[in-house]
């Protein structure tokens, strides 16, 4: 493997910081879904360096399969964001607090 | 004969009293009291028809098993025997001519089905109380007149008087049925079989301490159906019903239960001297008690009620002396005249359109001497005046204790002479009172109708030549009662039975003329005083219960209800609930609706799980 492992795992970790802290960080709700993206991602990246490290096939499908199930689930979020935008005229996750106790 | 048929006896009332019960408001008013009244003809011709089977040692006959359970055999059996057949001549007689009396009494009432539906459950379970020979079946007759008894009280419930009457009748004589429940158990335990009749022929197998002590319960348990001190408080206030109840159930049969109820163990008992005496003096001051009561009551019916009381007093010191037969014989023959002196006191009222104090009545005499005379019978035999039946049923009752000797028993006949002569004294001021002079409500009134007139005739003839039942030898009788029932009877030396005779007599005649001398002219109205109230009100016996036993139970009762229930349970609960209530209030807060929050909390528990992750793995 011309990359070392270590290396993979650390930018893996260092992209799902950098999600989270734009799940954290931001109120819009396309930049948070960006964020939960990029989380995704790293995960994948982590799958894909440990099946190349122990030389086994099922990390790289995995993250073939988690691919097509993130494009899945981002149509369907986006498809909300519209709604949402349509319906309350806003994208901010912060105005919608009808679920509050 | 079929032995069976004594069953019809007791089932007689019940079939007539369902019918009634059932369809008597769609029936016309005719066919229920024709109902009613051939219930309880039927009983009475059975009892008679049916008379041979209670010769010997009587006949005992098994229906069906109402329930078994190991050692536990409840068969419905009926011991018909020479104590149980004239008792249940007696009820069934009575009831059938205050059945009648009771249709022209009811004329003007509404719920008549109710009424006469009521009155022959009532004779259904007196005679099953009368014919029982399994104690469960006793039991069941023992509740039943209870049950009637409170329902007849408060008939006209519309008033609350009257409802309250009849729920002290019930809750009081619970008390004692409580006391009968128990003695009824033990005696299951001790012997093993709820059958009478067995248990009386093991009776003397018992330990003494056990025979005493199931004697006592008994006696508590015949004292609250008897009214007889210290359950005595329900019987005044009983005359609330109408006065057809108050004959038959409050004067002739339910009262007396207790004392037949003695009569019934009597073989037991009779092993315990301690529990004879206690039933002796039981008997003896509630005797004396209840006259020193009636002397000063006002109004007609509640006279009469305590002079039942002092009555069955007079049969319970007789069964406490030992002479069964003669509380037998006491028991008939007040039944008869405490019958006919209700039923003329009901047609007093009657006549005097509603007003029931001595002091307003008066001149009865003129109104209907036909009543006058039947009355005036009836209260001869209940003075005890010679040669009528009370007078003989008395001077048993005298002879048993004066044969006994003892200062105790001594002493309960002078008791019993001095009660002797307060109820002759109270008798003639109930006649001079209601029937002397001109009265006062001479013009409003009704019109006897013949059925509330003619029952009466028998019971007074009855109650007068009752004597003749147990005529003692001296006065040339065979004392056929004494030997029917197989009691041995008391062997006393003739003078000193004329001795009593005399007494007897002298007593009368001082009760009476003190009563002519004070109340012949009497228009002074009502007594006033500390002492005729005192007596009137029954020795405060109700202000007296109130203070010892309501009071500290009602203290009780807000006590566990205001002090544990309410306070304590509740407080705690109320507390715990409240807690959890401020708690939610708080969690409440978590519950922000704001997605960046949510995921801020799923970041940091994310980060608490990989803290958690790198401590396991590192320690």
């Amino acid at each position: 493997m011309i990359v070392p492992v270590l290396h993979v795992v650390a930018v893996a970790a260092i992209l799902f910081f950098m999600g989270l802290a734009c799940i954290l960080a931001r109120r819009s709700l396309i930049m948070i879904l960006i964020g939960a993206e990029i989380m995704l991602n790293a995960a994948g990246l982590v799958l894909v360096a440990a099946s190349a490290y122990w030389q086994r096939i099922d990390g790289q499908l995995f993250v073939l399969f988690l691919m097509a199930m993130t494009s899945a689930e981002v149509s369907i979020s986006l498809a909300l964001v519209v709604y949402l935008r349509r319906r309350q005229g806003t994208v901010v996750a912060d105005d919608f607090r009808k679920m509050s106790g | 004969m079929n032995d069976l048929l004594l069953f019809t006896i007791p089932l007689a009332p019940l079939l007539f009293g369902v019918v009634n019960a059932l369809c008597g408001i769609r029936l016309p008013t005719v066919v229920v009291q024709t109902f009613a009244v051939c219930g309880v003809a039927i009983s009475a011709a059975m009892v008679l028809l049916l008379w041979p089977l209670a010769t010997g040692e009587g006949t005992q006959v098994i229906l069906y098993t109402w329930a078994e359970s190991g050692t536990l055999q409840v068969p419905v059996t009926i011991l018909f025997d020479r104590l149980a057949a004239p008792m249940a001549l007696m009820v069934s007689g009575v009831s059938t001519l205050i059945h009648l009396y009771a249709i022209g009494y009811m004329k003007a009432e509404r719920d008549q089905a109710r009424f006469f539906a009521l009155l022959n459950l009532f004779v259904f379970a007196m005679l099953c109380i009368v014919l029982a020979d399994n104690l469960l079946l006793l039991f069941l007759g023992w509740e039943g007149v209870g049950f009637c008894s409170y329902a007849l009280i408060g008939y006209w419930y519309g008033e609350e008087k009257n409802a309250a009457a009849g729920r002290k009748a019930f809750l009081v004589t619970r008390v004692g049925d409580v006391f009968l429940g128990l003695a009824l158990l033990w005696l299951f335990a001790a012997t093993g079989t709820l059958s009478l009749s067995a248990i009386n022929a093991q009776a003397a197998a018992l330990p003494a301490a056990t025979v005493t002590a199931i004697g006592l319960l008994l006696l508590l348990g015949a004292c609250g159906k008897s009214a007889q001190l210290p359950l005595m408080t329900w019987l005044p206030d009983a005359m609330a019903g109408p006065t057809p109840v108050s004959a038959l159930i409050h004067a002739a049969t339910m009262v007396t239960a207790g004392v037949y109820l003695l009569c019934r163990f009597f073989p037991l008992i009779a092993l315990s001297p301690t529990a004879l005496a206690a039933i002796a003096g039981v008997g003896a001051a509630t005797a004396l008690y209840a006259a020193t009561c009636a002397a000063a009551q006002q109004e007609i019916k509640r006279v009469l009620a305590y002079s039942t009381m002092s009555q069955v007093g007079f049969m319970f010191l007789a069964v406490g002396a030992g002479a069964m037969s003669a509380a037998m014989f006491h028991l008939f023959t007040h039944a008869f005249f405490k019958a006919a002196l209700f039923m003329g006191a009901g047609c007093v009222i009657h006549l005097a359109d509603g007003e029931n104090s001595i002091f307003n009545l008066g001149g009865m005499k003129q109104r209907s001497p036909y009543l006058f005379w039947i009355f005036c019978a009836a209260a001869l035999c209940l003075a005890g005046a010679p040669l009528t039946g009370g007078f003989f049923s008395k001077d048993a009752i005298f002879a048993a204790l004066a044969g006994h000797g003892g200062w105790f028993h001594l002493g309960l006949l002078g008791i019993a002479s001095y009660t002797a002569l307060l109820t002759a004294f109270y008798t003639f001021r109930l006649l001079y009172l209601v029937f002397a002079g001109s009265g006062a409500s001479e013009t409003k009134g009704h019109h006897l109708p013949v059925l509330m007139l003619w029952p009466l005739l028998p019971l007074t003839v009855l109650g007068l030549l009752g004597g003749l039942l147990n005529l003692p030898p001296i006065f040339g009788g065979g004392s056929w009662l004494a030997n029917w029932l197989g009691a041995t009877a008391s062997h006393l030396p003739a003078a000193q039975e004329w001795g009593l005779a005399l007494l007897s007599l002298l007593l009368v005649l001082s009760g009476w003329l003190l009563a002519r001398w004070r109340y012949r002219n009497y228009r002074a109205g009502a007594m006033e005083g500390r002492l005729p109230e005192f007596l009137r009100l029954g020795w405060h016996a109700d202000s007296l219960v109130e203070k010892l036993v309501l009071r500290p139970y009602r203290y009780l009762a807000r006590f566990s209800s205001d002090g544990i229930d309410r306070s304590a349970i509740d407080g705690a609960l109320d507390l715990f609930a409240k807690a959890i209530l401020a708690w939610g209030e708080y969690l409440r807060l978590v519950v922000s609706g704001r997605v960046s929050h949510y995921l801020g909390g799923v970041a940091w528990g994310l980060l608490l799980v990989l803290g958690w992750l790198l401590l396991t793995t590192v320690g």
